[in-house]
């Protein structure tokens, strides 16, 4: 396969078979349309370049932005083709919940406008949504943007009715699947899959999934979201059903587990949500039915959202020296020292002063002579030993002097003799007059 | 099915509103509206703000925001405690002083005037200085009248994050953090006036990353500050920790639902005239955004105060509580909302009771919007019903409450409200947890209708016993022994 540029490598994604002793349904055959293979890691690739495509060659000419209400896949599809043209691409968004997606975005030159969070005093006369905000700046910059409007704009549709919906009926031997279940977020692919799979054959059942309105899922709009999108309409889904979060990493994590597919939240939540509706539909069966479902995007940019929700699944082995297995009676027999004695003890240099704060507010004001080792940086260091000599005496200050016995007793623990806290932290040494100086 | 949205009732209230005949005793002896204040719940709500602090190890003030309830009875109890008040007119200023406050726990905020200013300055309260001009109107009057130089703080605006560009509705108060050096070029021009103690924020919003840019912000000026040799110890954070007003979040839930599928017509109304509460339709499509309090509210108060100190700061990568504890400052909070949660509610009578032709039940009562003003703050909460015979018709009713003004807008709620019975003329409406700015921060006197009153609820010898607001102070006078 030799292509003249990646956007070239848009579509044409494989369609492969999820087996049955995985989803344990007996009379129907489970496909994944494995969107998670375009070139830029999602199914958005594709909505992303024929909404860019046509505007582009004008857009480079002005020099214009490229501007899109999104906090994921699209925003990262759109900065991906605004940098191979040479232009600048903006997100706007409500919030952006997920970090390593924010963070790709930057690392890929795009600028961040967050909106600001809900008012905590109601001003009635803000009733503006995100959307319209964006287009009154839009308006109020005097152009020079190329918005390219997911969430009303037809090529967004457009893009899976040419493309994603005839590939699946191609490699169904041009015949559509019976059942076609897909997430609803922009609502772009499952309309457009939708109505393609129909032209073959009015009988597809589509079942559109949303989320719990509670939960959050990357990619999923809840019930009352979905209503503000301009692509949705309910007349494309014979059924709308929820799922959860829990659904769409138990989903997630059949998927990259046992399937060799490393899917999102959105594809897990697309393959928990099918197997759920299909399950009681399968025990009725007695012929062979065909369903395909969409795994939209992968899995490496939601590390945060799973470790978040499912600490257990990144549980590692303890380290040693760590300060957690501190207990109190340890601290108890740690070594204080009070404002006058530490005083003393500095002025005759008997030893290090190791200043646990921030570095921030170590160089705004600290004791004369200390240094700074910050508490996360010196508990890393402990894991690996002690990172002086057993000779070498030492005194930490921490703010109020909770942390430093914490560290002091686990110094202790570790073998050092001479070691010392200063009762009260620097908050006490600065309450009893004692100097702090900058430098 | 009637979509009901309960208000949460801590024992303390609801142990209140289980006296129903001292209930209606005093609303007929006192009149409709009445003000209930339960001055002792704010001890309580004090002491949770505390223990957040402690568990941060952070000292600082908690100030009570004054202006969410005029009552006496609240600003005296608060005095018996260890927390400060904010105060942001002189009116409030003269009845902290009164109440027992003295000037170290007051701070002044808001926009002042020159006899504000003076009083301030010549009782020793702190200043939550607004703009430049404020200081130097300060430092004038402190100078002219060989007053002791005044503590103040700086209100800072405008906050700039870094990768991510952060937007922040623009406020009316506060200096630009960008023009910081202006406010410490004044403090420094001003000396012998003005003592610099802090610098203070407050952002309209209820987002976290907001207030960790701000906070961040602050403790730049503040580094600021030290570079120029100045020692302030404190930043204020001003208040939004918020209330959770509501006792299930499915109902919030299936009430907003409806409400948008009323909004595209695919249900009945739910609304007087279909108010969309910031929601319209356009094209088959939901456009607008839901302009109401998020009334339920898990992570409120101090929990939320608990968060944002928990929440790593966008720059140095750290806990905030961490860092403001790193560099020794103290913390200020100024809740009003939160600190009145629980501590208070009104009762209005219901005057008349009718269907209308269309199915809509109207209950009317003697009060008016202002008196209980959840529409104006957005703030969905059913009220209560306190019948005075057990009621006639049991069973859900869903009424709209018209208020006593002759005014075409005066609903107390402009949604259809479920009762959990019909009421009759003559039983009272109680509604709950509305002394945080829903009780009387927009009461008037408009077309002779009277305030209402405010009656003080406290516990004193294993029992509830009342008084005027006005007439309440800590100091309980015991039932004689029998």
């Amino acid at each position: 396969m030799r292509f003249e540029s990646m956007t070239d490598a848009i579509g044409n994604t494989p369609l492969v078979r999820i087996d049955s002793a995985v989803h344990g349904l007996r009379n129907i055959d489970l496909y994944a349309k494995m969107e998670l293979l375009n070139p830029f890691g999602s199914l958005k690739d594709r909505a992303a370049w024929n909404m860019a495509r046509p505007l582009l060659a004008q857009a480079v000419e002005r020099g214009d932005t490229v501007v899109e209400l999104s906090s994921g896949n699209t925003a990262k599809a759109l900065a991906v083709i605004a940098g191979m043209h040479g232009l600048t691409f903006k997100s706007v968004t409500n919030r952006m919940k997920v970090a390593e997606i924010k963070d790709l975005l930057l690392l890929l030159g795009a600028q961040i406008d967050e909106l600001p969070g809900q008012a905590e005093c109601l001003d009635p006369t803000d009733t503006d949504d995100p959307l319209t905000r964006m287009y009154h700046r839009l308006a109020g910059s005097g152009g020079g943007y190329l918005h390219t409007d997911q969430y009303f704009n037809e090529l967004n549709v457009d893009a899976h009715l040419n493309g994603t919906g005839p590939e699946i009926v191609k490699d169904l031997d041009g015949r559509a699947p019976d059942y076609f279940i897909a997430c609803v977020g922009t609502a772009g692919s499952s309309t457009g899959v939708a109505s393609a799979l129909r032209q073959h054959n009015p009988d597809v059942r589509v079942v559109g999934l949303v989320a719990h309105k509670s939960d959050f899922i990357p990619g999923i709009r809840t019930i009352d979201e979905v209503h503000e999108v301009g692509l949705f309409d309910p007349d494309v889904y014979d059924t709308v059903e929820t799922i959860t979060a829990d659904d769409a990493i138990d989903g997630l994590l059949t998927l990259v587990r046992r399937c060799g597919t490393l899917a999102g939240p959105t594809g897990g939540g697309a393959y928990q949500g099918a197997v759920r509706h299909l399950r009681a539909i399968d025990a009725q069966l007695t012929e062979r039915r065909t369903a395909v479902f969409i795994v939209c995007d992968r899995v490496e940019s939601y590390m945060s959202y799973l470790r978040e929700r499912r600490p257990e699944l990144f549980g590692r082995p303890p380290r040693r020296n760590s300060v957690r297995t501190v207990t109190d009676a340890d601290v108890r027999q740690a070594v204080t020292v009070d404002v006058a004695e530490a005083e003393r003890w500095i002025a005759e240099r008997r030893g290090l002063v190791v200043d646990l704060r921030s570095p921030f507010a170590y160089q705004a004001l600290h004791i004369d002579g200390s240094i700074n080792i910050v508490d996360e940086l010196f508990a890393e260091l402990l894991h690996g030993g002690l990172p002086f000599g057993r000779r070498q005496p030492v005194l930490l200050v921490c703010p109020v002097g909770e942390k430093s016995a914490r560290y002091a007793a686990l110094l202790t623990r570790m073998g050092h003799p001479d070691v010392r806290s200063l009762d009260g932290g620097i908050i006490a040494w600065r309450d009893a007059g004692a100097e702090l100086v900058r430098d | 099915m009637p979509l009901h949205l309960a208000p949460q009732i801590d024992p303390t209230l609801r142990s209140a509103l289980d006296e129903t005949v001292l209930m209606t005793q005093l609303a007929d002896a006192l009149g409709s509206p009445l003000g209930v204040i339960l001055p002792q719940q704010l001890a309580d709500n004090v002491a949770a703000f505390r223990s957040v602090f402690s568990g941060h190890r952070l000292s600082g003030q908690i100030y009570y925001a004054h202006k969410a309830n005029r009552s006496s009875a609240l600003v005296r109890e608060l005095a018996a405690t260890d927390a400060g008040i904010d105060v942001a007119s002189l009116a409030e200023l003269q009845h902290a002083l009164g109440a027992g406050f003295v000037p170290q726990r007051i701070m002044a905020t808001g926009p002042k005037n020159e006899e504000f200013l003076w009083l301030c300055a010549r009782t020793g309260v702190t200043v939550s200085a607004d703009s430049v001009g404020e200081l130097a109107t300060l430092a004038a009057l402190v100078t002219d009248w060989s007053l002791p130089p005044v503590r103040v703080m700086a209100r800072l605006s405008g906050f700039t994050s870094t990768g991510v560009q952060l937007g922040s509705r623009r406020s009316r108060f506060g200096v630009s953090a960008a023009a910081v050096s202006e406010v410490l070029d004044t403090i420094a021009k001003h000396a012998a006036a003005l003592d610099l103690v802090g610098v203070a924020f407050h952002l309209d919003t209820i987002g976290l990353p907001e207030k960790a840019v701000a906070l961040e912000g602050c403790l730049g000026a503040l580094d600021e500050c030290r570079r120029r040799g100045l020692r302030p110890w404190s930043v204020d954070i001003g208040g939004g920790f918020g209330v959770n007003y509501l006792a299930d979040g499915t109902q919030w839930e299936q009430y907003t639902s409806a409400l948008t599928e009323a909004v595209l017509g695919r249900r009945a109304p739910l609304t007087w005239n279909g108010h969309g509460y910031g929601l319209r339709a356009e094209g088959g499509h939901v456009r607008g955004a839901l302009n109401l309090y998020p009334a339920h509210r898990p992570v409120s108060g101090p929990a939320y105060l608990d968060r944002l100190l928990r929440t790593t700061s966008p720059e140095q990568r750290r806990p905030l509580g961490t860092l403001l504890l790193d560099n020794m400052y103290d913390l200020h909070v100024e809740p009003g909302r939160a600190l009145l949660d629980q501590c208070g509610l009104v009762l209005a009578s219901v005057l008349e009771v009718r269907d209308e032709a269309n199915g809509d039940t109207i209950v009317r009562l003697d009060c008016n919007a202002r008196d209980v003003s959840l529409e104006e703050h957005g703030v969905l909460m059913d009220p209560v019903v306190v019948h005075r015979t057990t009621p006639a018709a049991p069973g859900p009713a869903g009424v709209y409450l018209f208020g006593n003004l002759c005014l075409e807008a005066d609903l107390i709620t402009r949604r259809q409200v479920f009762l959990p019975s019909r009421p009759r003329p003559g039983d009272l409406l109680a509604f709950v947890n509305t002394a945080g700015y829903l009780m009387d921060f927009s009461a008037t006197h408009a077309l002779r209708q009277p305030i209402g009153r405010k009656v003080a609820l406290y516990r004193d010898d294993g029992a509830w016993r009342w008084c005027l607001d006005e007439q309440y102070w800590p100091v309980h006078h015991r039932a004689e022994a029998p």
